[in-house]
């Protein structure tokens, strides 16, 4: 596909063009905290390109943690149920996902919309959008997607793909939504230079990760073979178990976690509305089947379905990809000390005890 | 930008969060990773707070009652009508009775007790889970000179040695335990005291299971050890002596027989000798319990605040003595006056039948569950204020709006005397009042005028009423993760008091006849008996999950007194107390707890009307209360 080099006033542009016809989202930082989120850009200036990883996952645009879905009506006397759907399709552009992110995406996609069934409220968050990404030139503290094989530069699934080099961007072209809007912008086409100037970055990125990237020393591969195999013993759940304390933080920021809940709430006047509310497997609640049979009731074994959906082989054959893609925001969120990539220490630790 | 700085409302810990909203409605919730003590963390009650927020069920317009059936008001008309229903009534003959809420902003309740005072003329108040919290700051005042938490929450991340007395904290205030927990893991030594085996006892370092009703034993045998350590070492400190109280104190633990105490609590003291030399070695302590409505006893608190000073340890920046709200603003609700005098509250004249109240003017009531409610039946005027809607609703004459708390700028102070500015980041559709501004305006209408015109302005009066406040404001609160309110602000800080303890050896009251000690609770998904939980979808969907299966609500054993009695999970039993009184409820087999003891959540209705009835000081004693029992199949 087509490379183009861009200046970042040119990059800015893009943003401005792309703003007129679409909802355009970024990564922006909250002023007072210095916390990052990827939300809708109300202000063009506030988009933050050299931003760290977002503390919330991109999922909230287009799987959002409560939705309204549908609106009902029972008329009592007509016996009439009159409906509508609750949410719209929008065109949206997502400037600037890190790898990571977009990697999440096509979890979702896959599970939304790449198997028999396909769901309608979120293939109309997605069919319109365009998803521009952005090579992490460092890692965080908590990135560990060179051991998932998502990062720090994105290999597939973007429209765009910007690369920050010497005195603008490398952008790389990964469809033809992507190339559609290439070939308005009247960039210059990239030079072999500038392409490998985006490979120095790139390394440059991974060489940092033992430095920067402190919080997490993953150890993925050997944790989804012994968890795949089934060689991890009970005693090991157990302690990983004791330490959740059922918030559900995990699954609600994790870019790939996909559970929800349906439920219908009553309004005013006769009125309902269907919501639809992410949901987590760290809950009793969730795991419960009709006739009272749960098949996940200690909070252990609840905690290691989280951890075979994202590190088993079956589970990844079934995505396409590991369900884990190496953000660490699990690590930020979980009260107990058992984010992911602890968890895989822990694993580690046991079985080369 | 969609998300909006914010403090969970939701407990006593005060973790800090974002709320997405598009200005209408609060679409979810962040985490707020920079906050000093949540780090990011937030419990399922935090997570979920949107849900609550979105709810269909708030109240909206005011009402007020006529030939028994509720019609919509101003307004106008509805304060109009209370303030002048309520001149048939004395406030200072204990006729009218205010029940406030500990959820509400400290702008709501410093006006609400300028209401009370200045208009209804009345002190007799109180919040739902005063009568622990009173006892809790009357510890810490003789005990530290001053009724707040001594240090701060984010001593935990840094302190030596943790003891936790009691308090299933991982469910009460989850990420106080996850700190706790993390705190363990960097190397910290970390110690419960409790007699079922906790998720925090599981994650000690050490876990004491004494008998039921033996705390306080228990950590008077261990300042009696750590003052043993101490003598043996020649490390006596010279400026202990000084402080009132020693001598007597030191001789009180002297007394202590190690045989007794181990008949009593099931604990040796030679645990407990090795343990006064780890506590005993640590530079920084940090102790915490839980205050309010499951809180502690008064001699229990008292023993522990005794502990904390002899280990001499308080000084240190990293130490902390901690009394844990489940309840947002608890500590600020006390700090406001609201909570009321000791041994005068709205409590004890709902309970006695002869006392003078005739009417009741309550706020924001948490409780699905109401006490007292024929006597509330009987009385002559009820008002209502609160946002959401609640079973209280169909005891009033009168109900008025309120925003909730992200619809109005307010500030809350948690347990450890942290106090934080939410600043309004919805828009109040049904333009309802916030309290503080509600409040104004009965007084207003009875005459008086106060001039607030916002909450800010409100606070400015705190500050100068409220020494421990004084040199705050929402500009200096807004800048930052809030400020912990100054100890100086009371004149005694600093003067420290040992309590007299008396050394008691709790006889098990069970007898024969009644083998088990029932201890009354909170259960996973119950707090504050959900009226709130209820408005939301997932924890509600936890808290249903348990009641499908367990409708009638269980009693925990563990599973070889399960096998004793012939029974299996979820079997029908007959708990009968030694009052007489019985009710049937499944069992849960539950391996968490000791033989000989039996735990119930106190949510499930009939418990709390019926069955508990004759134990009025199950709900004083909080977690050390022991009820004798006896389960039978049924
Ligand atoms: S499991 Fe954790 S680290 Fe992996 S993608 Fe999910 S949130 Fe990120
Ligand atoms: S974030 Fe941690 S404590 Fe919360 S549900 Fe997940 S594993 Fe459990
Ligand atoms: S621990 Fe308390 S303050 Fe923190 S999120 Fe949970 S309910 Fe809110």
């Amino acid at each position: 596909m087509s490379k183009y080099f861009a200046t970042s006033q040119e990059i800015k542009q893009l943003a401005e063009e792309l703003c007129k016809s679409h909802e355009i989202y970024g990564p922006q930082v909250d002023q007072q905290s210095g916390q990052v989120f990827f939300d809708v850009l109300s202000d063009l200036d506030a988009l933050d390109l050299d931003a760290a990883i977002p503390s919330m996952p991109v999922k909230e645009i287009l799987f959002p943690q409560m939705e309204r879905i549908l609106q009902y009506r029972y008329d009592d006397a007509t016996q009439n149920v009159t409906m509508e759907k609750a949410y719209a399709e929008k065109p949206k552009v997502l400037f600037g996902l890190r790898p990571c992110d977009l990697a999440g995406i096509q979890c979702l996609d896959r599970f939304f919309l790449g198997q028999e069934y396909v769901d309608d409220v979120y293939l109309a968050h997605r069919r319109q959008s365009i998803l521009i990404t952005n090579t992490c030139t460092r890692p965080w503290d908590q990135c560990f997607c060179v051991c998932t094989h998502t990062g720090p530069a994105a290999d597939e699934g973007y429209d765009l793909d910007l690369t920050k080099i010497a005195d603008g961007y490398l952008v790389q072209v990964g469809s033809e939504k992507g190339q559609a809007i290439a070939d308005q912008r009247g960039w210059t086409p990239a030079e072999a230079r500038q392409l490998k100037e985006k490979d120095a970055v790139v390394d440059r990125s991974v060489e940092a990760f033992p430095a920067l990237a402190k919080d997490n020393k993953a150890w993925i591969s050997r944790a989804m073979n012994r968890i795949t195999t089934g060689f991890v013993k009970h005693e090991i759940w157990e302690y990983i178990g004791n330490q959740c304390v059922e918030c559900g933080a995990c699954s609600f920021v994790c870019p790939t976690c996909s559970c929800f809940n349906i439920e219908d709430a009553k309004m005013c006047d006769g009125e309902c509305e269907r919501l639809r509310t992410r949901d987590s497997c760290s809950f009793e609640g969730y795991t419960r089947m009709a006739g009272d049979h749960n098949p996940r009731q200690p909070v252990e074994d609840r905690r290691n379905k989280r951890f075979f959906c994202k590190l088993s082989f079956s589970q990844s054959k079934k995505y396409l990809r590991p369900g884990c893609v190496g953000c660490g925001r699990c690590q930020w969120v979980c009260p107990g000390d058992i984010g992911l990539p602890n968890v895989v220490q822990y694993l580690r630790r046991e079985t080369t005890a | 930008m969609n998300y909006k700085a914010c403090v969970c409302n939701l407990c006593g810990t005060g973790c800090g969060q974002f709320l997405k909203t598009n200005g209408k409605a609060v679409l979810g919730v962040s985490p707020s990773i920079g906050h000093p003590v949540s780090k990011g963390k937030l419990c399922i009650r935090g997570w979920h707070v949107n849900e609550l927020l979105n709810t269909n069920d708030r109240i909206t317009t005011p009402m007020i009652r006529s030939n028994g059936k509720l019609r919509p008001a101003s307004y106008d008309e509805a304060i109009d009508w209370v303030i002048e229903r309520m001149r048939d009534f004395s406030g200072p003959s204990g006729e009218i009775g205010v029940l406030a809420s500990a959820r509400s902003s400290n702008e709501d309740n410093f006006a609400l007790t300028r209401l009370a005072r200045d208009i209804f003329k009345t002190d007799v108040l109180g919040v739902g889970a005063e009568a622990g919290h009173h006892n809790s700051m009357a510890a810490l005042t003789h005990a530290f000179g001053y009724p707040g938490a001594i240090g701060t929450l984010t001593a935990i991340d840094k302190a030596d040695y943790i003891l936790v007395v009691g308090t299933d904290i991982t469910r009460q205030n989850p990420v106080i335990g996850g700190n706790i927990h993390a705190a363990q893991m960097r190397g910290a030594r970390v110690v419960t005291i409790c007699s079922a085996r906790t998720q925090i006892a599981k994650l000690s370092t050490k876990h004491y299971q004494q008998k039921p009703g033996t705390k306080g034993l228990l950590l008077n045998a261990l300042a009696k050890a750590l003052y043993a350590v101490r003598t043996m070492n020649h490390d006596r400190q010279a400026n202990l002596d000084a402080i009132p109280g020693y001598a007597d104190y030191i001789a009180a633990l002297r007394s202590i027989s190690s045989v007794a105490l181990e008949n009593a609590s099931g604990i040796r003291y030679e645990e407990i000798e090795e343990e006064a030399r780890y506590l005993n070695m640590a530079k920084s302590v940090v102790i915490v319990f839980s205050t309010g409505i499951s809180g502690l006893d008064k001699q229990t608190t008292e023993i522990i605040a005794n502990l904390a000073l002899l280990t001499d340890k308080m000084d240190h920046e990293h130490s902390a003595l901690i009394p844990v709200a489940g309840i947002s603003n608890l500590q600020g609700t006390y700090d406001m006056g609201m909570t009321g005098k000791p041994g005068k509250s709205v409590f004890r004249s709902l309970a006695d039948a002869r006392s003078p109240l005739k009417a009741l003017f309550v706020v924001d009531h948490d409780d699905g569950i109401i006490r007292n409610r024929d006597r509330i039946e009987n009385l002559d005027f009820v008002v209502y204020c609160g946002a959401f809607k609640n079973p209280f609703m169909d005891l009033a004459d009168v109900i008025l709006p309120l925003t909730s708390f992200n619809q109005t700028d307010g500030t809350y102070t948690a347990s450890d005397r942290r106090v934080q500015l939410t600043r309004q980041n919805t828009e109040n559709l049904s333009n309802s009042l916030p309290g503080w501004n509600l409040y104004q305006l009965m007084a207003e209408k009875a005459g008086q005028y106060w001039g607030y015109c916002d909450a800010a302005h409100v606070f400015t009066d705190i500050a100068k009423r409220v020494p421990s406040y004084a040199d705050l404001t929402h500009d200096r609160l807004g800048r930052g993760y809030g400020l912990h309110w100054d100890p100086k602000g009371f004149p005694t800080a600093g003067k420290k008091k040992f309590h007299a303890v008396r050394i008691e050896y709790p006889k098990p009251k069970t007898s024969e006849e009644f083998p088990f000690a029932l201890m009354v609770g909170k259960a996973q998904h119950f707090w504050h008996q959900n009226n709130l939980m209820r408005k939301t979808l997932i924890p509600r969907r936890e808290y249903d999950q348990t009641l499908l299966l367990y409708p009638q609500g269980y009693v925990e054993i563990c599973p070889d007194d399960a096998k004793k009695l012939k029974v299996k999970d979820k079997w029908t039993v007959q708990v009968t107390c030694s009052a007489g009184t019985t009710m049937k409820i499944a069992v849960k087999v539950c391996p968490d707890m000791q033989p000989g003891t039996a735990y119930i959540p106190y949510f499930i209705k009939n418990m709390i009307s019926d069955f508990l009835i004759k134990y009025d000081d199950a709900f004083s004693a909080g977690e050390e209360s022991v009820i004798p029992v006896r389960i039978e199949e049924a």
